[in-house]
């Protein structure tokens, strides 16, 4: 049996991609974009399998059905992953099936998180997520009331800044993460040191890197997709629970502050889900309060990163002044002038 | 040898073993091994490879095993592949395998 | 006692689950590949499997052969540490063209014999013959070293370079390297391999080749599957006349030299030392499995 390994670009190649449609269909999935390589895996020039990745995650998998059986699955998921380590992704995530588990447990994949009969996120070490939930316990704090506020501060403006306050004046300790994902305007190495910056002088506050476990590609895809305008709510759960059952606990969170989302539906949704997914939805790991704050506004306009955004596209620094703290003030005229800004970048808050 | 970088060898089939190696900052050796038989051979595989990584030098890093059944001459090849692989070397000196 | 050449069990040097059970099919040689079996990505790490699969003690009793990449390929000379080193009895050369590479490939194998305390002449060489100019050099390449045990003709790459194909049936494609060959391999009284016949799934048609290549005189045949190790040596095993003339000729020869005479009887006829070498020859392909 002569299996021939390759792998393509799905931009490059139009052709595969329609057999692997076919493929995945067989097995009631769709192709699931974006993919930026596709694994590809024939016999006698029939396609009997496939896998996809974008960045670290893995998709797109499928084994025709008269392949079924361990060791194709066994070869494709050593070509995929091999294909990921000659891209640098070494730590990588899935979507399972429940029925799948352990097919993907053959291929050195651990559970997270599931949603109950509906998915399953794995990644690939058994211990990276105890390793993370280790280092963040060495941050804990003591407290009745510790919060957590997630921001992508894009850039960070003083809505923002009202957010990190208000929760930080209601809680003993407040926790503050910055998304890790470079998938907006601004690089992540701006945006933390704008947070940075903005929050130095809040002395009830620790904040922290991004990771891979906190509105990341992995966790949470719909956030990243830009078309999007309505998240299936299984993958909001996703990123939810890893929250509620692995950093909630490490930190001793009780309470997650977000500001309302009346500009963006993805976000605003987002809210919704959060309530049910770390409060309502039963689950071994403790409630998490979600405290919703009313965004902060200047003349009666909430202030938005979005905002922010397309003044500076415009070149409105008189406006951008009212709703940005100094220092991203001061980033932002020196950004500008360094390299005029595009017009029409990702637009997540 | 100094792990420098991330780097994995082997693959998830029957008979072998992948080995994902990385370097870390705390100075500590950390190996962790998954295998389907590691009740029986558990002590067996982690001898093996903590042996092949005392001949290879190193004392610094996290070595992770997923391993399907493979025998000791296929984790002591491994382990090295992946060491070599991280430590981004070519230059071999064969009394240390 | 001559020993057999009959199978060279191809096996990919990047699999441990075949490195390690290859033994069981009782193949004369065995050949664990770096080159064309291993993609380049894996070269590095297949290269220390067949390292340290040459130590394993199921291959102790079995011809063990490592095919190396080509020296000018960045891979070949730490193919051939690894080789020499972990004690390979023959080195396979690939796609070997004329006399120059074999003693280029000598010489290294020598430095590294000493550089590893092994005696110097330990490792024997194999040089593949996989192109026109190959096979028009073959007699060259079969002398080009007293380590040479035998050359053997690799089909796919050669009818390539020959812009043809396989026809099934007689191949007349083959016809001529075949000859070339042969005559080479006995002119240099070293053993000849046949071409590895790809349709594992093919039984019959495998041993159609067989047949041919018997006939013709190869010693043996390169395998790329286990199955065909013991469709090999049965289609090579004496027939019972054969076998039983042989023993025959071989306790006569014993009988003599043990009585310290000179001459060789059986049935009152004279046995010239060539018929007790067919004879021993004949031996050496009774073991079928």
């Amino acid at each position: 049996m002569e299996f021939e390994f390759t792998a393509v670009r799905p931009q490059e190649s139009p052709n595969d991609v329609d057999e692997v449609r076919k493929l995945l269909a067989a097995s009631q999935l769709e192709f699931d974009s974006p993919v930026q390589v596709l694994v590809l895996c024939r016999v006698r020039g029939r396609m009997v399998a496939c896998a996809g990745l974008d960045h670290n995650v893995i998709k797109c998998v499928a084994v025709a059905q008269d392949f079924r059986g361990e060791s194709l699955s066994l070869r494709l998921g050593s070509e995929i992953v091999a294909l990921a380590a000659q891209r640098r992704e070494f730590h990588l995530f899935l979507y399972s099936p429940p029925h799948n588990r352990e097919l993907f447990r053959g291929w050195g994949f651990y559970p997270l998180v599931e949603v109950p009969d509906l998915v399953i996120l794995m990644e690939n070490s058994p211990i990276a997520i105890q390793r993370y939930c280790d280092s963040l316990r060495l941050r804990r704090k003591p407290g009745d009331r510790i919060g957590c506020c997630v921001l992508n501060a894009n850039p960070f403006t003083l809505g923002h800044r009202y957010l990190v306050e208000r929760a930080a004046s209601e809680c003993d300790w407040l926790h503050v993460f910055v998304v890790k994902e470079d998938a907006s305007t601004f690089s992540y190495d701006d945006r933390f040191a704008l947070v940075a910056a903005g929050v130095k002088n809040i002395s009830n506050l620790t904040l922290h890197q991004g990771s891979d476990y906190i509105i990341s590609r992995a966790t949470f895809p719909g956030y990243f997709l830009k078309d999007k305008l309505v998240i299936d709510h299984s993958w909001a759960g996703i990123d939810l629970l890893l929250f509620r059952e692995h950093i909630a606990p490490s930190l001793g969170i009780t309470d997650r502050y977000v500001g309302t989302e009346p500009l963006d539906t993805v976000t605003s949704n987002y809210n919704v889900d959060m309530r049910y997914w770390l409060h309502d939805a039963t689950s071994c790991a403790p409630a998490v309060t979600v405290v919703e704050l009313p965004r902060a506004s200047i003349d009666g306009i909430p202030i938005s990163a979005s905002t922010v955004r397309r003044l500076l596209a415009e070149g409105d620094f008189i406006a951008i002044q009212k709703l940005v703290p100094t220092s991203t003030l001061k980033f932002l005229q020196i950004k500008d002038a360094a390299t005029p800004l595009a017009a029409g970048g990702a637009n997540r808050t | 040898m100094k792990i420098t970088k991330e780097a994995i060898a082997g693959t998830l089939e029957s008979s072998d073993l992948l080995v994902k190696v990385a370097p870390n900052q705390k100075g500590t050796l950390e190996v962790v091994i998954r295998s389907e038989v590691i009740k029986q051979f558990g002590k067996q595989i982690r001898r093996v490879i903590d042996d092949t990584l005392r001949k290879l030098e190193v004392s610094e890093g996290s070595v992770v095993v997923e391993d399907k059944g493979a025998l000791d001459y296929a984790i002591r090849a491994r382990v090295q592949a992946a060491v070599l692989r991280g430590a981004g070397s070519e230059e071999l000196d064969w009394r240390q395998l | 006692m001559r020993k057999a050449r009959r199978s060279m069990l191809f096996v990919p040097g990047d699999n441990p689950g075949m490195l390690s059970t290859a033994f069981v099919y009782q193949p004369d040689s065995v050949m664990f590949d770096l080159e064309d079996a291993v993609s380049p990505r894996e070269k590095d790490s297949a290269r220390l499997l067949v390292f340290h699969t040459l130590s394993l003690p199921a291959y102790k009793d079995v011809e063990r052969v490592v095919r190396i990449n080509r020296l000018d390929s960045e891979y070949g000379l730490k193919d051939l540490e690894a080789a020499i080193r972990g004690g390979a009895d023959v080195v396979r050369l690939p796609k070997t063209d004329s006399a120059e590479e074999v003693h280029e490939l000598e010489s290294h194998v020598a430095r590294l014999e000493k550089e590893c305390g092994c005696r110097v002449g330990q490792t024997k060489l194999i040089a593949a013959i996989e192109s026109a100019s190959g096979v028009v050099n073959a007699l060259s390449i079969a002398t080009a070293s007293t380590r040479m045990v035998a050359i053997a003709l690799a089909g796919f790459d050669y009818l390539v370079d020959m812009q043809t194909k396989r026809s099934g049936g007689s191949e007349p494609e083959l016809f001529y390297a075949r000859a070339a060959l042969l005559h080479a391999a006995r002119a240099a009284h070293i053993d000849a391999f046949d071409v590895a016949y790809g349709n594992v799934d093919d039984d019959e048609g495998f041993l159609r080749e067989v047949q041919i290549a018997k006939q013709l005189g190869f010693n043996g045949k390169s395998l790329i599957h286990p199955r065909q190790v013991y469709l090999l040596h049965r289609a090579y095993a004496p027939s019972e006349a054969e076998l039983m003339y042989a023993k025959r000729v071989i306790a006569a020869a014993e009988d003599a030299h043990g009585k310290g005479q000179g001459v060789v009887s059986l049935d009152g006829k004279m046995i010239d030392p060539p018929v007790i070498k067919e004879a021993e020859e004949v031996l050496s392909r009774a073991d079928v499995a």
